[in-house]
């Protein structure tokens, strides 16, 4: 089919057209949607976007996104270092901050073990978490990751990739979530009391 | 369970259609080619949410519409509930039940449940062996519909290890040999389950193939089944470790749950290779007969029955003894001849071109 939108729409729709969960169709309900908008509201959303990528990145340490080298929650002296929370996303991250359940720091893996997206250990921050095992004052693990299969067999990898550290304790945030959910979707009290539940799994090594 | 009514909108060959059915037996009556089996398929894709006859979401749309909408209202024991589904042939397919979104599909599963018998049920015993192991896990479903569950997992771990041994070109470097191991624990601990279930299924089927059998067939014939999983003896933990060399060079999961079989025999003679085409067909009904009797003993409610273009099958009097031995419950009924002698319907839809008129 030839181009029935002019270069400028027709890349606009293109952009839009490869953010994550939006169709074709969307695309170009959006792109409608900014031609009709007034001037000030669709540059308010192109200068939060240069914004965002101007002054907001990935923290340094562990992988959440940061303003500056360090996100806010490692720049956070109080919070203990002894203790590390992995999850897979930065939207993790906010939905156990929103339980004040954790007083440790994170590890973002940026995603799951997904073999049919292509994604390996190797295209995640494992080989990170493992350097920031060895070398912090890390004594234990919270294993968060979501309670689906990609989650869990995630899970199961890095218990077995940190069963062998002298001294660390690795645990699972305990069961009771909804299977097959998203961290971000359960609510404050139900992540709270998993976190709190949270089972050791180091002995997985040892029946192996 | 009762289908009260049916609305179907751009569906195969119909724009549009409303009807009301009765409980009982409900014959669809027309030529061949006319859209008799499209009624039915419609009707089970309330329950499958896909075509028994395996057709893609394209086929089903007419042709010409972007999307199609098939919609039902189901009873059982008092309780309404309205399914709709909209298909759409290039986007995700929505279904609603009781104007809610599900999040997943398989929260509507057991809301309406159907047992099908086809003409093609005779690949039952003459395909592979996949037909076979898709008969059993709807067996599974409709006996306790969150066992779907268990299927699913186990689906996506095997196509996550299927990936990984391909990714790994026949190489296996110690990362990629200890996220192999993962994905090996995360089959095994699905496999087991689902193969339970299965089994499970199979040991309440056996005590009632044989009556069905003879229901159907007129005869007093032994029918055996027995689930066959080769790896069982050593478990599949041990008998994915022997295949290791074979799956890497081959970048796929050699043994599992996924390659089972279900053997069946007659009078203790493989059925696949030594029963003859009319003792086939007698099998094939017989184990959805089975099925159904079992899925109505175990839930308290027959599923829904559709019966497509059986009758042509079967000689009259076999038709007949075949109706007569259903438990009491809706059926469709689906035939170009008409209904054998002696078998009253309690409603008749004739199909036409396009549309579907009560007579
Ligand atoms: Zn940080």
């Amino acid at each position: 089919m030839a181009t029935a939108y002019a270069a400028a729409v027709q890349e606009l729709i293109d952009c839009l057209g490869r953010l994550p969960g939006v169709g074709p169709k969307s695309a170009q309900r959006i792109a409608y949607h900014l031609l009709k908008v007034d001037a000030t509201e669709a540059n308010r959303l192109a200068r939060a976007i240069t914004e965002v990528k101007d002054k907001v990145g990935f923290c340094t340490a562990c992988f959440n996104i940061a303003e500056g080298e360090l996100c806010m929650v490692c720049a956070d002296t109080r919070r203990d270092a002894h203790v590390l929370c992995v999850v897979e996303e930065p939207r993790d991250v906010v939905a156990i901050e929103r339980t004040r359940e954790f007083k440790g720091r994170y590890h973002v893996l940026q995603g799951a073990i997904d073999h049919l997206q292509g994604v390996g250990p190797d295209q995640l921050r494992v080989r990170e978490l493992v350097r920031r095992v060895g070398t912090d004052e890390v004594t234990e693990v919270i294993l968060c990751t979501n309670p689906n299969l990609e989650g869990e067999a995630t899970a199961l990898y890095l218990s077995r990739l940190l069963g062998d550290v002298p001294g660390l304790t690795v645990s699972r945030i305990a069961s009771g979530l909804p299977v097959g959910g998203d961290l971000e979707y359960a609510d404050e009290l139900t992540l709270g009391r998993a976190l709190e539940g949270r089972r050791v799994v180091e002995s997985e090594n040892k029946e192996h | 369970m009762q289908l009260r009514h049916l609305w179907l909108t751009d569906i195969r060959s119909y724009e549009f259609v409303d009807l009301e059915l009765t409980s009982g037996l409900c014959a669809v009556l027309g030529p061949n080619g006319v859209g008799k089996t499209n009624l039915l398929e419609a009707v089970a894709y309330l329950a499958l949410l896909e075509s028994f006859r395996g057709a893609p979401t394209d086929a089903l749309v007419r042709a010409g519409a972007d999307r199609g909408i098939v919609r039902g209202e189901v009873t059982e024991a008092g309780r309404e509930q309205l399914i709709e589904c909209e298909l759409r042939p290039n986007g995700r397919n929505r279904v609603l039940l009781n104007r809610q979104r599900l999040a997943r599909t398989s929260e509507l599963l057991g809301a309406l449940r159907v047992t099908i018998f086809s003409p093609d049920d005779l690949q039952l015993l003459k395909a592979g062996p996949s037909a076979r192991r898709s008969f059993l896990d709807r067996l599974v479903v409709s006996l306790d519909p969150r066992q779907d569950a268990v299927r699913a997992e186990y689906e996506r771990a095997l196509r996550q290890r299927n990936a990984l041994l391909k990714q790994t070109r026949g190489k296996l470097d110690d990362a990629a040999a200890m996220t192999l191991e993962v994905w090996d624990t995360k089959l095994v601990t699905a496999g087991e389950q689902l193969v339970a279930r299965r089994t499970e299924a199979v040991s309440q089927l056996l005590p009632l193939v044989s009556d069905a059998y003879r229901d159907v067939a007129g005869i007093e014939h032994h029918v055996h089944l027995e689930y066959q999983a080769p790896w069982r003896e050593d478990g599949l933990a041990a008998s994915l470790q022997r295949v290791r060399e074979d799956e890497l060079r081959r970048g796929v999961t050699l043994v599992g749950p996924h390659r089972d079989d279900l053997f069946v025999s007659l009078e203790g003679l493989p059925a696949r290779t030594h029963a003859s085409q009319g003792e086939q067909r007698c099998i094939a009904l017989g184990l959805r007969l089975a099925s159904h009797r079992l899925v109505d003993q175990t839930t308290g409610a027959p599923p829904v029955l559709l019966l497509d273009d059986v009758v042509s099958e079967l000689d009259p009097e076999r038709s007949a003894a075949l109706l007569a031995s259903l438990p009491p419950g809706q059926t469709l009924l689906s035939s170009a001849t008409g209904l054998p002698t002696g078998v009253e319907a309690d409603q008749i839809l004739e199909v036409r071109p396009g549309t579907i008129v009560e007579v």
